[in-house]
């Protein structure tokens, strides 16, 4: 598959389970576009700081601001997007501040619901769209947006058809129907979702692909299968060195590390091969989900390593960007 | 060995003398499975147990060789103990929070009249709220609690919590909303539509009423219209609400509860469950065990080779290759080893060790009945 292909279309929507490591994709997705020339905006949802974390600190506002070159992040607050709109739209900035103090977006949220949803969407949309409103615009290639998490996302996308059933007339109605077009269509918007090679989170993104699939009608790209331990051992391997245990020929592989300045102890030995035993169960759990997912969806699944570093920092985040890059030709 | 496993083991203790116990952890941990496998320990002990579920995990209702989970427990059979050579002493009970049923019920109980209950499970806002408004599922999660421990045909209840992004959203939530029933500044704007007062228009409330024109140009006249007809409802209740909220909070802080943690050692939950230990001292919530779940296994303490040797090895041949690359696995899996040791350093520093369980990877998924025992097993081992 070509890069573009990949990268495209501009609003690339990434979701999954909580504990899956969205974010981590999230951001590696980011980098990947921003190491082929676009300026890249991440955007996180109603949350305190995931992204300044993996970047390096500082706080992520509903301004958006660039966070490494070439990738910017913003938080999309519901309260802001709702000033933004009133501000824009009825051109009402006073009243707006009254919102933070009190429980206002609650209230009109709750009689009103998935109001919260479409101020989300509707700020994304301006993203889209490219609509400088005081700020200047950004003239961003590619949206990445960190979405919540699987449990939450169908209402999240469906939102906007849901309003524009509820609401027959007016500008609300096309502004729904605005957005659920930036959703439905392929060239505008495209779901990435991230599982782990495990019972629970496999089967959800199961469940999760085949609802955007039937019920919300929006493409999707890749499913990426997180934290999957590499072959450091092959299972032929690990089974080599039991039979060599078995065989008591143990003795010979330890003079052959001898040679080497090597002095393996039974702790050491026991070690070794309680690790190699380790990959091997957990590695065989995990391709039979992997199997499980290449079945269950029609894009292309990819396989993310399990970080044995694991601090998650912009490192580990651009060991991923490199696996998603190289993964991406093979498509 | 319920007495000896007492003195070694915080779980243990806690299935011995506690009648609640609330499983509280960020997402992914293992929150729910833990919960069941607390269960279902202490059934195999002998007690009846409840087991309530917040998350709709229809794996777990399988798991328990139940078709679904409802609102009402439904009674895990005898033969799925057996069939796994289990000797079950108790009984299991396994229910799943229906968030808009149990809010229906408490609306009844505290409505002055059947038909002013009526008017409220009717209005369209009222239904919404069930669904939409933050806070709900966790304040009717305590409110279920509170009615399984009342009822008292419980020796033994295990809660899970919410899979909220913020961990620590159940403990504020009775009062979040209580103070959201009862907002005077909703009253003030929504006061062109309350019929309660006279329907006095007053003149002072221009600002209100500029704001309603933009707010039903966004929402519609007669969603606001719902909205206040639902407030004007629930006028009277007030006092029924706080009370309970109160009572629920004087349950969580007694003896009877204990709060188990749930965590993984990764950096991120290891933050978020210090951080809940902190709150539940705040709160006056009794804290029980930690619950560090997904650990990789400590095999040893490291081989010393260095890079150099490690290349000469690699030119020995078959042998040497294979060799290579067993160390090389080994030292992958010991650097996660110690990266998780850091991050559990960290956490024993707020967390005395004593109330540690720690649960390893297994080398296979707790997916089934089996698998639900395997994972009590370690959770209870001393």
């Amino acid at each position: 598959m070509h890069v573009d292909e990949f990268l495209d279309p501009k609003i690339l929507i990434v979701s999954g389970k909580g504990g899956v490591g969205k974010t981590t994709v999230a951001a590696a997705l980011a980098l990947v576009a921003a190491r082929h020339g676009r300026k890249v905006c991440m955007a996180e949802i109603d949350r305190k700081g995931t992204l300044p974390k993996l970047f390096g600190g500082g706080e992520v506002t509903y301004e958006p601001r660039e966070l490494s070159p070439g990738v910017w992040g913003l938080n999309i607050i519901p309260e802001d997007a709702l000033a933004e709109y009133l501000r824009v739209q009825y051109h009402m900035s006073r009243i707006s501040r009254v919102f933070r103090s009190t429980h206002f977006v609650d209230y009109i949220t709750t009689a009103a619901p998935g109001l919260k949803d479409i101020l989300v969407l509707g700020k994304i949309w301006y993203l889209e769209q490219d609509r400088d409103h005081g700020g200047g615009a950004h003239g961003f290639d590619t949206i990445i947006v960190d979405a919540p998490a699987a449990g939450h996302m169908a209402t999240f996308l469906k939102a906007p058809q849901g309003l524009a059933d509820a609401v027959r007339l007016g500008p609300v109605r096309r502004q729904s129907e605005w957005l659920n077009d930036m959703l439905t269509d392929p060239k505008r918007s495209r779901v990435h979702l991230v599982s782990l090679a495990e019972e629970i989170p496999a089967s959800e993104t199961l469940e999760t692909s085949e609802a955007l699939d039937k019920e919300l009608g929006i493409s999707q790209g890749a499913v990426f299968a997180n934290a999957v331990y590499s072959r450091l051992l092959m299972d032929e391997e690990a089974d080599e060195f039991e039979r060599i245990a078995a065989d008591g020929k143990i003795d010979e592989l330890c003079d052959v590390a001898k040679a080497s300045g090597i002095n393996l102890d039974d702790d050491d030995l026991g070690a070794l091969h309680g690790y190699a035993r380790f990959l091997k169960a957990r590695r065989n759990i995990q391709s039979q989900h992997l199997r499980k997912l290449s079945r269950g969806v029609t894009q292309p699944v990819m396989e993310l390593p399990f970080l044995f570093s694991a601090g998650l920092a912009l490192p580990d985040i651009e060991t991923l960007a490199d696996v998603i890059e190289e993964q991406m030709e093979t498509l | 060995m319920s007495a000896a496993r007492a003195r070694l083991n915080p779980i243990g203790e806690i299935v011995d003398h506690k009648e609640i116990v609330v499983c509280a952890g960020s997402g992914g941990v293992g929150k729910t499975t833990t919960a069941a496998a607390i269960a279902l320990q202490a059934a195999l002990d002998g007690k009846k147990v409840a087991v309530l579920t917040i998350d709709p995990a229809k794996r777990l209702a399988s798991s328990l060789g139940l078709k679904e989970l409802t609102n009402e427990p439904s009674k895990v059979s005898k033969r799925k103990f057996t069939s796994a050579g289990l000797e079950m002493k108790g009984e299991l009970w396994a229910l799943m929070l229906d968030t808009k049923t149990t809010f229906d019920e408490v609306v009844t109980r505290y409505a002055p009249s059947p038909e002013q209950a009526e008017r409220i499970l009717e209005n369209r806002f009222y239904r919404n709220i069930s669904s939409t408004l933050s806070g709900t599922q966790e304040y009717m999660a305590m409110e279920k609690l509170y009615e399984l421990h009342a009822d008292g045909a419980y020796d033994i209840i295990v809660i899970d919590t919410p899979p909220t992004r913020n961990a620590l959203d159940f403990l504020d939530a009775p009062r979040r909303l209580t103070d959201f029933f009862e907002s005077r500044v909703l009253r003030w704007f929504l006061m062109p539509y309350m019929k309660a007062g006279g329907g006095i228009f007053r003149v002072a409330n221009v600002a209100a009423t500029t704001f309603l024109r933009v707010v039903k140009r966004i929402i519609g006249g007669d969603v606001l219209q719902d909205t206040a007809e639902f407030f004007s409802n629930l006028e009277g209740m007030y006092d029924g609400f706080k009370e309970r909220a109160r009572e629920v909070s004087a349950l969580l802080q007694s003896d009877a509860t204990s709060f188990v943690i749930v965590t993984s050692p990764g950096e991120d939950s290891v933050m978020e469950a210090t951080f809940f230990a902190a709150r539940l001292n705040e709160a006056g919530l009794p804290f029980g065990a930690l619950i560090v779940n997904r650990v990789h296994p400590k095999l040893g303490d490291g081989v010393d080779v260095k890079p150099r040797q490690l290349t000469k090895l690699e030119k020995q041949g078959d042998q040497g290759q294979l060799l290579a690359k067993l160390i090389d696995n080994e030292e992958a899996f010991m650097r996660v080893v110690r990266l998780e040791e850091k991050n559990l350093n960290a956490l024993a520093r707020k967390i005395p060790k004593h109330r540690w369980v720690r649960v390893p990877y297994l080398e296979q998924e707790a997916v089934d009945f089996a698998g639900l025992s395997l994972i009590a097993d370690k959770l209870f081992e001393a």
